[in-house]
C-alpha cells in the first residue's frame, strides 16, 4: 500500500495524465464542464437566496433594498444566469442518474442525452421565467 | 503491497484499512451522499421554483405572510439546506481537483465556513420571519 502522505513523494516528479488541452473538444466534454461551471455559480447564488431571506426577516427599508437589486436590470441578469444553471444543473444531475442506471451511455445516446439537456435547461428557464412574467 | 506505516502498531488486517477507502478515505461516501442530496434536491428544486413564483407578486408583507407558513418555511429550509450540503461537497472535489498545498487546507476549510455559515443564516432567517 503506497503511502498517501504528501511528505514522502514531496521531492519527486511523478507522471501525470494528459491535461484537457490535447483532447479535441466534444459535446459531451463541454456538458461536463458547464456542469461544474454552473454548479460553482449555484455555490455562489446562494448568497442571493440567503440576501433575500434575511432581507425579508428584517424591516420594510431592507426588503426594499433586495427588490430593487432583483428588480434592476443588473439585478435580473444575474437571476436569469441564476434560473438557467439551476435548470441546467438539475437536468445534468438527472443525466447522471441515467447513467448510474446503466443507460445512455454509448455513441448516440449520449449525444442526444447532452443536448436534451443543454436545450431543457433554455427550455425551463424560458417557461419558468414566462410564467414569471405572467403572474407578476 | 508494501508493508503498513507501523507494524508494532497495527493490528488491522490488510483488508481492513482499505475496506470503504479509497485514495481520498472517502470518496465513496461523496459520491453516495452527492447522489442522495441530488435525488433530494430535484423534488425541492421543483418545489423552490413554484415557492419563488408565487411570491413574485408579493410586496414585503405578502412575502412574510407566505413564508410564514410552515409548508413554505420548511421547503425553504430543506431547500437551503441540502443545497448547501450538496454544493458544499462539490465545491470540495472542485478543490481537490484544482488546488494543491497549503492553499487546499484553506480552501477546504474555507468552503466548510462558507457553507456552514450560509446554512445558519438562512434558517435563522426563515425562523425569525416564521415565530415573529
Amino acid at each position: 500500500m503506497a503511502s498517501t502522505d504528501s511528505s514522502t513523494s514531496a521531492g519527486r516528479a511523478r507522471p501525470l495524465s494528459p491535461h484537457l488541452s490535447v483532447y479535441r473538444l466534444t459535446l459531451t466534454m463541454a456538458m461536463s464542464i458547464a456542469h461544474r461551471i454552473t454548479g460553482a455559480a449555484l455555490y455562489a447564488g446562494v448568497l442571493l437566496l440567503a440576501w433575500f431571506l434575511i432581507a425579508a426577516s428584517m424591516d420594510a427599508s431592507a426588503f426594499a433594498v433586495f427588490s430593487g437589486f432583483v428588480s434592476s436590470f443588473f439585478g435580473r441578469l444575474i437571476l436569469f444566469g441564476f434560473s438557467w444553471s439551476l435548470f441546467h444543473h438539475m437536468l445534468g444531475g438527472l443525466r447522471h442518474f441515467v447513467w448510474d442506471a446503466g443507460y445512455g451511455l454509448d455513441d448516440p445516446q449520449r449525444e442526444w442525452l447532452a443536448m436534451a439537456t443543454l436545450a431543457g435547461g433554455f427550455v425551463l428557464t424560458i417557461i419558468v421565467w414566462s410564467i414569471g412574467y405572467a403572474v407578476r | 503491497m508494501a508493508p503498513p506505516h507501523n507494524k508494532e502498531s497495527s493490528l488491522r488486517t490488510p483488508l481492513a484499512r482499505v475496506r470503504h477507502l479509497g485514495p481520498a478515505h472517502s470518496g465513496t461516501q461523496d459520491a453516495a451522499l452527492m447522489r442522495l442530496t441530488s435525488a433530494g434536491l430535484i423534488v425541492l428544486t421543483i418545489a423552490f421554483v413554484w415557492l419563488v413564483l408565487s411570491l413574485l407578486s408579493k410586496d414585503y408583507n405578502g412575502v412574510r405572510v407566505s413564508l410564514g407558513h410552515p409548508i413554505p418555511a420548511i421547503v425553504m429550509m430543506l431547500f437551503v439546506l441540502v443545497g448547501i450540503y450538496h454544493m458544499q461537497i462539490g465545491m470540495r472535489s472542485i478543490i481537490l481537483d484544482y488546488i494543491h498545498g497549503h492553499a487546499r487546507d484553506w480552501a477546504l476549510m474555507a468552503n466548510i465556513g462558507f457553507a456552514a455559515i450560509l446554512a445558519l443564516t438562512c434558517v435563522y432567517a426563515v425562523m425569525r420571519i416564521g415565530f415573529a
